[in-house]
């Protein structure tokens, strides 16, 4: 399995584009950041101001825009091999969900596919994964479209993490999680707030009622709630992960040009790929 | 005359974007309601009232229960048990997103239950939309039907080979491993396989596409479209102009 494409590239495009691309990632990143600290800053005078409606335009808004311009700026640069994995982990984060879903334990587990693919292909197919399942998603349940930018984190965080080194030891792959999930957690809960009023679970829903009986503003409940559960959770999802890809074949697993160059994972490659 | 897919969504959309903006629960309910007769209409009510219930019941519940007994911003108390009171402002927030997330979800719904995906692409692809996403549309939703027939021949698989499901976690998880193991593995295998089909096709290639489907746009849809846009636009705007003093602290 080669990674080369049987075609020629065509250099001069891809060289002139590469600056308005760099642009669009800055500009997506910033759109996220951008629209969380405005909702952080004028959410204590909106709440008690009836309904949500102003906040929840400019999450939507500032969210997804942000969302596009990181897919519009990544996606065409992908190569082929790691485009045709990101279905399969889209289907992954949904059909192993539920799987472990089954094992009885009390997380959502929703995005092993998403890690997986950004431990084997890199921060921005983990980012592009992360937004392109939230808009499939979207065709079953549309509530998680909004989430697009803190799914498209997680792939970003989750891919910076592989690179660094940290799905080499056991031992740190759940620490990586733990730290995803805390910016995740955080980033996703105005969404939460403003556009739902609240969280899906009633599990969830509790945790949110307690801050909230202690007078939080919705805004600090549904954060304090996201710390306790997202970073457990993808802590899980992120030593599930790493656990997949040890037990993948190396032949499969080093076939990609990400987990060579950055030595992922563990072990040396097979010795027939290695050329 | 049937819709273009752009025209449905571009409808569903902004029908969602102007219900948000409007934020009041009258309209919402209406607007959920005619999701529903569209979509009774279309044919698909049991399938988008069951997607929707599935996702709508427990966000109801958890709204109820959340802002009903724990609203701290409210002042009109209707009844209270230690820290929990039930006050109208609670309530009304409730109802008030709580109808609004239902419209929004119905309508979306409505549009992704009845688009022919195929039309979806080949619209995409007119407009310039990169090919890669298309691809990973089509791809993850045809992909996903063929997915529950593939888990369970592995389960069957699994079973001939005597993997029993007991009642303990460490099983559960075993059996867990068990199954997803030879699905990831053989989904990438099959991914491998593709993109070298896809690469000797020249999917990668930089450059202009043909279709082979062909679409009908005629010009009145895209007059719908563009009103239905300058619509959003300006219920967006709107609600921004006349909301801004009060959200922007000094």
């Amino acid at each position: 399995m080669s990674q080369q494409p049987l075609t020629l590239p065509d250099a001069g495009s891809r060289a002139g584009a590469a600056p308005r691309r760099r642009m669009l990632e800055i500009a997506g990143a910033a759109a996220i950041a951008a629209t969380y600290v405005f909702l952080v800053l004028t959410q204590p005078v909106e709440i008690a101001n009836g309904p949500a409606s102003f906040s929840a335009l400019v999450a939507l808004g500032g969210f997804l825009l942000g969302a596009v311009l990181l897919l519009a700026a990544v996606l065409p640069v992908l190569p082929t091999s790691t485009l045709v994995l990101m279905p399969v982990a889209i289907v992954l984060n949904v059909v192993l969900g539920q799987l472990m879903g089954s094992t009885g334990l009390p997380f959502y587990l929703d995005a092993i596919g998403t890690v997986l693919i950004a431990v084997l292909a890199g921060p921005a197919a983990g980012a592009a994964t992360g937004v392109l399942g939230s808009i499939v998603w979207s065709f079953f349940n549309p509530t998680v479209l909004p989430f697009a930018a803190g799914a498209a984190l997680i792939g970003f965080l989750a891919g910076l993490a592989a690179r660094a080194g940290l799905f080499r030891r056991f031992y740190f792959a759940p620490v990586a999680g733990f730290l995803t999930g805390i910016l995740a957690g955080v980033v996703s809960a105005p969404i939460a707030a403003f556009v739902f009023g609240g969280t899906a679970g009633l599990g969830t829903g509790a945790i949110v009622s307690a801050f909230r009986a202690m007078g939080d503003t919705l805004l600090a409940a549904i954060t304090k709630q996201a710390l306790i559960s997202d970073p457990m959770d993808k802590a899980i999802v992120f030593t599930i992960a790493a656990l997949l890809a040890y037990a993948l074949p190396r032949r499969t697993t080093f076939q990609y040009a990400f987990v060579r160059r950055f030595r992922v994972l563990a072990g040396k490659a097979p010795s027939d790929s290695a050329a | 005359m049937s819709l273009h897919p752009l025209t449905a969504l571009t409808a569903a959309c902004c029908a969602a974007v102007v219900t948000t903006a409007a934020g009041s629960w009258p309209l919402s309910v209406a607007v959920a309601l005619a999701a529903a007769l569209l979509a009774a209409r279309a044919g698909v009510a049991a399938r988008v009232l069951t997607a929707a219930g599935v996702i709508l019941g427990p966000l109801f519940l958890s709204l109820l229960v959340l802002h009903g007994l724990f609203f701290p911003e409210g002042h009109t108390v209707l009844a209270q048990w230690g820290p929990a009171r039930i006050t109208a402002e609670g309530l009304d927030f409730a109802l008030e997103l709580g109808s609004r997330t239902a419209a929004s979800v119905l309508l979306l719904l409505l549009f992704s239950f009845t688009v022919s995906v195929p039309d979806l692409v080949t619209a995409l692809a007119a407009r310039r939309v990169p090919p890669q996403f298309s691809f990973v549309l089509a791809s993850t939703l045809t992909l996903v039907p063929a997915m529950a027939g593939r888990l369970e021949k592995i389960r069957r698989a699994q079973e001939a080979r005597g993997l029993v499901v007991e009642r303990g976690l460490l099983s559960r998880l075993a059996a867990a491993r068990l199954q997803a193991v030879p699905l990831v593995l053989g989904l990438v295998e099959d991914a491998g396989a593709r993109a070298q089909a896809l690469d000797a096709r020249g999917f990668g290639t930089p450059g202009p596409r043909t279709s082979y489907r062909q679409l009908q746009d005629p010009p009145a849809q895209r007059i719908l479209r563009a009103a239905a846009l300058l619509l959003a636009a300006a219920a967006v705007v709107l609600r921004l102009v006349t909301a801004w003093p009060a959200a922007v602290p000094a």
